[in-house]
């Protein structure tokens, strides 16, 4: 008895011991991220000095974090969930055409205003919950109808303005991109509103927690009287919100609505979240890691751009840094790795 | 060679002189001012059915949908001389196969009763676009790209023209523009397009040209925005941390000129730093009126369009004969305008304000020699 209790003891013991040393090696991957962020601030204050780290850039970098931190918060939860969303070139692009032809501009006599804005990101909304219901009702793979609504929403955007961009005229909305607060950029501010609104959703409510239940494994949640199909719907409308505020900022940043807002911000995302943490197989990571993840990319071609790097070699350089990123901070040793 | 050139214009001048009934010279043809005369075609020609169509990358740019208008204009046309026609845009999304598949399904529908005006997606796949429609015996007409080694004589008579804007003539223009305006010195950032796009490194070439007249101009930087608003916004948001006192942005083209602006309106630097593109997008010029940008150029896609398709129409119609022009009227440059602040009124007024009116009769009006 005693002997079998001491065996016992030892699998315990080992079991402890076990769990301890993945702890720390969980602490240790889990705040891999910010050591490469860390390491490439240093490095590009190194290299370019006082003009990396002077104020006027780090409002630059705080310009140009704010839409891809946007688009990334959306992509997270949908991510979470195991999901991919390919629309965002097309959500973001026609959110910011529409709502440049709504407000006053020089294309048309439109003047809604706040109206106008609303309008295009409900469009976006909208799109979103579309996107959610084909892919849980009619059981579209996720990358097929958000890739088809890639395109979709791109030709929307095109209808809008019909080969001449619209170029805001609204006075506040002009003024917006020049406006700050505490020194911080007004659209900065907006991309983290929608942070807090996001870190309170995953942290505060049970839709939060059934987003983690569902990227784990969906039959648990089910199987407890969940309703997984309406979790996976909100999540992806919840995306195509923020994929329309992140296009009418992009609007107010560009002075101007057009597809383009929308072009090449997907992958960049894809690999900011990854960076981040967030494992593409679901279940884990979450809306902290992509502020990481966007912060990384951001301040990495920020910095590239102020070295001077040859622009044919350029982008290669950023595949590998990204490369290296991925290889540094994802979490290995899962026995499912995509979905 | 050079005797049997010489035996063709004779030829098509002598040719032209009694089918036509023109006042040709003895001879060599004036075929920069030869005129379609609608009494020539014969009437069967005029009852048939003839598909017009321009082969573009979408509508999307500003510029390109000049092109489209251009068609229009130019079919137009065709109803005031009594012709039949269907007309149609091939839209190829910046796809090389759409491109060459929207070309054979236009040509083989058409039979051979078929003008195109195409802009081919990349350089290598302008003869694929050729060959469909010669395959049919249509006639086309193509823009901008082609391999160095491809001529209109590979494929006579079906490919008929192939124009350019002078890429390099206008980098170059632009630049010059921007280097005066600066008092020949100081500093400028340099925004390119896609690299290795024939357009971008003909530009840029063109650039290279006039630094070489103003020794005292210094590229501070230079890098690609991919024709992109968006991107150069992010490049010389970036860049102006580093060069706060640079006196001109070069950019590839009229969409990045629109984010320079932005990112020089988000320091306060507007109007202060003077500001290159081509295209002569609508913003860019305004911006050209308001003293916010420098220089601009048209490279007038309503002519581009317009008369291509019309130069295609009289071969088709019988009324020139591809084989018989010289290759000078072939291969040719069409007209581009630099727009600065001195003819930016001119401009706003004859091409944006009003839709500019053209003779597409006079096929050759649009060479610009």
């Amino acid at each position: 008895m005693a002997k079998e209790n001491q065996a016992a003891l030892t699998i315990q013991e080992e079991f402890a011991k076990k769990i301890k040393a993945e702890n720390r090696r969980e602490k240790v991957i889990r705040w891999a991220p910010v050591l490469v962020l860390v390491a490439l601030i240093i490095f590009f204050t190194i290299a370019r000095g006082t003009a990396f780290a002077s104020v006027s850039n780090l409002v630059a970098v705080l310009n140009q974090w704010s839409i891809p931190l946007l688009v990334a918060l959306g992509l997270t939860f949908v991510i979470m969930l195991g999901s991919i969303d390919l629309s965002i070139d097309g959500t973001v692009g026609m959110a910011g055409s529409i709502a440049s032809v709504l407000v006053m501009n020089t294309l048309n006599g439109n003047n809604f205003g706040i109206f106008g804005i609303i309008a295009a990101i409900l469009c976006s909304v909208a799109v979103g919950f579309v996107i959610g219901l084909i892919h849980v009702k009619l059981k579209v793979p996720s990358f097929m109808v958000t890739f088809a609504f890639q395109n979709i929403c791109i030709g929307i955007a095109y209808i809008t303005y019909s080969g001449t961009p619209a170029t805001v005229m609204d006075p506040l909305l002009k003024a917006l991109p020049k406006a700050s607060f505490l020194g911080i950029p007004f659209i900065t501010w907006v991309a983290l509103i929608m942070l807090a609104l996001c870190i309170y959703i995953q942290e505060f409510t049970p839709f939060g927690r059934h987003i983690y239940a569902v990227g784990t494994d969906e039959t648990i949640p089910r199987s407890v009287g969940i309703n997984v199909d309406l979790v996976k719907i909100k999540v992806f409308t919840f995306a195509g919100f923020l994929f329309g505020v992140a296009g009418v900022v992009g609007m107010i940043r560009l002075g101007q609505g057009q597809a383009g807002i929308g072009k090449d911000l997907m992958f960049p995302a894809q690999a900011a979240v990854v960076i981040g943490g967030t494992s593409l197989a679901g279940g884990k990571g979450g809306v902290i890691n992509t502020v990481v993840g966007t912060l990384i990319m951001t301040v990495l071609i920020n910095g590239l751009t102020m070295m001077g790097v040859d622009p044919n070699i350029k982008t290669g350089i950023q595949g590998i840094i990204i490369l290296v990123a991925v290889i540094l901070t994802i979490k290995r040793g899962a026995t499912v790795i995509s979905k | 060679m050079k005797l049997r050139k010489i035996t063709a214009i004779t030829l098509a001048g002598a040719m032209a002189a009694a089918t036509l009934g023109m006042t040709a010279m003895a001879a060599d043809t004036d075929w920069k001012s030869f005129k379609i005369d609608p009494a020539q075609i014969p009437q069967e020609k005029l009852d048939t059915t003839i598909s017009v169509a321009c082969s573009i990358r979408g509508l999307e740019n500003p510029y390109i949908n000049t092109i489209k208008v251009g068609m229009e204009m130019f079919c137009e046309y065709l109803d005031s001389i009594g012709q039949k026609y269907e007309m149609q845009v091939l839209d190829s999304g910046g796809s090389n196969d759409t491109e060459i598949n929207n070309m054979k399904q236009f040509a083989a529908k058409a039979n051979g009763n078929a003008i195109a005006y195409s802009d081919p997606n990349e350089s290598a796949i302008c003869t694929s676009l050729v060959e469909a429609m010669a395959e049919s015996g249509g006639y086309i007409g193509t823009a901008w790209n082609r391999e160095e080694e491809d001529t209109v004589e590979d494929y006579n008579p079906n490919w008929v023209i192939h124009t350019s804007p002078d890429n390099v003539a206008n980098g170059k223009a632009i630049a010059s523009a921007l280097f005066d305006q600066m008092g020949g010195k100081g500093q400028i950032l340099v925004v390119e397009g896609m690299l290795g796009n024939t357009a971008n490194n003909d530009r840029v070439k063109g650039l290279e040209e006039a630094l070489a007249e103003y020794p005292d101009i210094e590229v501070a930087a230079q890098d690609t925005a991919n024709w992109a608003t968006a991107d150069a916004l992010t490049l010389v948001e970036t860049w102006l941390n580093q060069y706060p006192d640079v006196g001109g942005i070069w950019c590839a083209n009229d969409n990045m000129a629109t984010g320079a602006m932005q990112a020089l309106e988000n320091a306060g630097l507007l109007g202060k730093v003077g500001v290159v593109g081509i295209d002569a997008n609508n913003d860019v010029v305004d911006a050209i009126k308001a003293g916010n940008a420098t220089a601009t150029v048209s490279s007038n896609g309503y002519l581009q369009g317009g008369y291509t398709l019309a130069i295609c129409y009289a071969a088709w119609a019988g009324l020139i004969d591809p084989e018989e022009l010289p290759l000078e009227y072939r291969e040719f440059a069409t007209p581009a305008t630099v727009i600065t602040s001195e003819n930016v009124d001119e401009y706003i007024a004859s091409y944006i304000d009003a839709t500019p009116e053209f003779d597409f009769s006079e096929i050759f009006w649009c060479k610009a020699d």
